[in-house]
């Protein structure tokens, strides 16, 4: 009789705890009549987090005048381009609180502020095929070949990974230097291609595939090459995308290397053009309207892209992670 | 008949090894594929960090002009200098041991929490993990020049508006020594804090709910169920963010370059309150061209990290001994 009293008690107990939190038993999540007021510090948490992106996107859109205005201004009073494009702006005159829009600033360089994005659109996209072709063809050898040397070259790979990358800074730049390809899109591309990550993050991936599949392939009489294109690459797809965002992202918003091997501003990839953007129009209160286009416009492309693919994005960082 | 297929098939894999398939099972494809990586790897990863470790011993800026700036050897030089007379250097070591422990300590409380509490899988969470989450993937240039102007040192600054609504003075943020560490502290949590947070999600998500089932059932309270089954099994992802984050907060270099600049054109800001040892790096490399200097710098970035790592983790798995 008493034992089955604790037992139902024991079940209620369970449905409870089950209900109250799926799998999951939570010191945070408060109990009682106070429940609503604990998610408080979550919420003024989320407007801190928010508060700069609001803040990059509102001043674009506000003119000089407001922008000067002590203390600033919520809202836009008017919501205004001008800080993109100045239909106003005459460069053969000055006007009061009318700014050159960030589209026709950089007036030396061809195509002016969109040549940065460019610049980033074709590094960041190279470096991320590229390295994702040679890291991707490095992994399978590693991990699915038998030959000699393997391990120490695999080794080697591993503990660079251990090496902080501004150790390697000062000789890559002379090198590059040496190379006459200082200003180019080769120091951009070629020194970034060689990502120990991406082969460790591979190898353990491809670790996970049994190789009775490429031992059948072999069998069948298909060629390493084969087997890499045909049955490698679409085993390795999540890890692949995973890599690939992490890579675009991190290229993207690249600024030490780009800002030592540019020397030309037509060079400069929109990191570099934001910085130089910064200290063209340093302590001017005006110019911040420009400054926040800038940001704004080169925060957007990752943005999207990790809305886009956010499901990977945080599975491949789960992975990376715990192993 | 199908004996002598299998025979084949096993005979694939050659006795007799000729050529390249005595090193490889694969024959030369393993060479081919392997190649792009190691190569390049070898160029711009092995290369630059053992001519880096040369010229930490070196005198060396590039030019080389016996009377003006000679080069050469120096032996240990550069190293005693640095690590007994530079007080430069020594204010960049002290200043990024108080921010990576503070950065560091402050970063692992708050993701925890972020995870703990945004834990439960309902719409509202997801909205605030991806809102948490977007530091990550912005732009570092863009959100520093966002934060530029919220710690403006007049009355424009974003803070210093929002405190004047309580009759508070304006503060000079950017230029006032004892707040320049806290503020880069403040800037790496905002930045970070998204990122862990995902980290100890997946950890979380991997704890089995009948641990949590089993507790309640031997009387566990909330408390007891989060010291002595959450806390343990978070402890992997937590050696893996201690250590990602450790390694990531002594490579601090954008928010010191672009907040803290010094009128001469190096950086630091005033009285090198903000120095920190990348951007050191940076100042006697790229701003003094004292190369050799400065790779002497980065190979003592290099032990320190190195060490703290080591000790990270001799210090979690002596403690899992004492079990």
């Amino acid at each position: 009789m008493n034992t089955k009293r604790t037992e139902k008690r024991l079940e209620r107990k369970n449905d409870q705890l089950m209900e109250r939190s799926g799998n999951f038993e939570n010191p945070f999540e408060a109990k009682g009549k106070y429940a609503k007021f604990t998610r408080l510090p979550i919420y003024l948490l989320t407007v801190v987090m928010i508060a700069p992106y609001y803040w990059m996107i509102t001043s674009s859109f506000k003119s000089v005048k407001e922008l000067q205005h002590v203390p600033p201004t919520l809202f836009p009073q008017k919501w205004i381009s001008g800080n993109y494009y100045d239909t106003k702006y005459d460069p053969n005159m000055f006007q009061q609180d009318v700014l050159q829009g960030l589209f026709q600033r950089f007036t030396k360089v061809k195509f002016g502020f969109a040549r940065f994005f460019l610049n980033s659109f074709f590094i960041t996209t190279t470096i991320t095929i590229l390295t994702l072709l040679i890291g991707s063809l490095a992994a399978y050898v590693v991990a699915k070949h038998r030959f000699k040397a393997k391990r120490a070259i695999y080794l080697v790979i591993i503990g660079s990974m251990m090496i902080p990358w501004q150790v390697g800074l000062i000789p890559g730049f002379l090198l590059v230097d040496d190379l006459g390809w200082l200003n180019t899109f080769m120091a951009y591309i070629i020194p970034a291609l060689p990502k120990a990550f991406i082969v460790f993050f591979l190898v353990q991936y491809l670790s996970s595939i049994p190789d009775e599949l490429i031992e059948a392939a072999r069998i069948d009489g298909a060629r390493e090459w084969t087997i890499y294109f045909r049955i490698v690459l679409p085993l390795l797809k999540p890890a692949m995308i995973a890599m690939m965002i992490f890579t675009a992202i991190g290229e993207w918003n690249n600024f030490l290397w780009p800002l030592i091997i540019t020397q030309s501003q037509d060079m400069a990839n929109l990191p570099v053009a934001l910085a130089l953007l910064k200290n063209s129009g340093a302590g001017n209160i005006g110019t911040q309207g420009v400054i926040m286009a800038a940001a704004l416009l080169v925060s957007l492309p990752t943005i999207i892209l990790y809305f886009i693919t956010q499901r990977h994005f945080i599975r491949g960082i789960a992975l990376s992670g715990i192993k | 008949m199908a004996t002598k297929e299998v025979d084949k098939t096993l005979n694939y894999i050659p006795t007799k090894k000729k050529g390249f398939y005595k090193f490889s099972d694969s024959g030369i494809s393993s060479y081919v594929m392997l190649a792009p990586f190691v190569l390049l790897f070898i160029i711009w990863s092995v290369y630059p960090v053992l001519s880096s470790l040369r010229l930490s011993f070196m005198r060396y800026n590039a030019i080389c002009d016996d009377v003006q700036a000679p080069c050469g050897s120096v032996g240990f030089g550069n190293y005693t200098y640095l690590i007994l007379h530079d007080s430069r250097f020594h204010k960049a070591i002290l200043n990024t041991s108080l921010y990576v422990i503070g950065a560091v300590t402050l970063g692992l409380i708050a993701s925890l929490s972020l995870s703990l509490a945004l834990q439960a899988d309902n719409r509202a969470n997801r909205v605030l993990r991806v809102i948490f989450f977007l530091p990550s993937v912005t732009s570092g240039i863009a959100v520093v020049l966002v934060w530029g102007w919220v710690f403006r040192g007049d009355d424009i600054g974003l803070l210093n508006s929002f405190l004047h609504m309580f009759g508070i003075d304006p503060v000079e943020w950017l230029a006032t020594p004892s707040l320049a560490i806290p503020i880069l502290i403040f800037m790496s949590i905002w930045g970070g804090a998204g990122f862990g947070m995902v980290l100890f999600l997946a950890g979380l998500n991997a704890i089995p709910a009948m641990y949590y089932e089993a507790a309640v059932i031997d009387g566990a309270n909330r408390r007891e169920r989060f010291r002595y089954i959450t806390l343990p099994l978070l402890k992997p992802v937590m050696v893996y963010v201690v250590i990602t984050g450790t390694i990531g907060a002594f490579q601090i270099f954008e928010g010191v370059y672009l907040l803290f600049p010094t009128s001469v054109g190096s950086i630091g800001g005033l009285k090198d309150m903000a120095l920190m040892i990348v951007p050191y790096l940076y100042d006697m490399g790229f701003n003094h061209f004292r190369l050799g200097y400065a790779s002497a710098v980065a190979w003592i970035l290099f032990a320190i990290i190195f060490t703290i790592s080591l000790i990270n983790i001799r210090v979690t798995k002596s403690l899992e001994d004492l079990r």
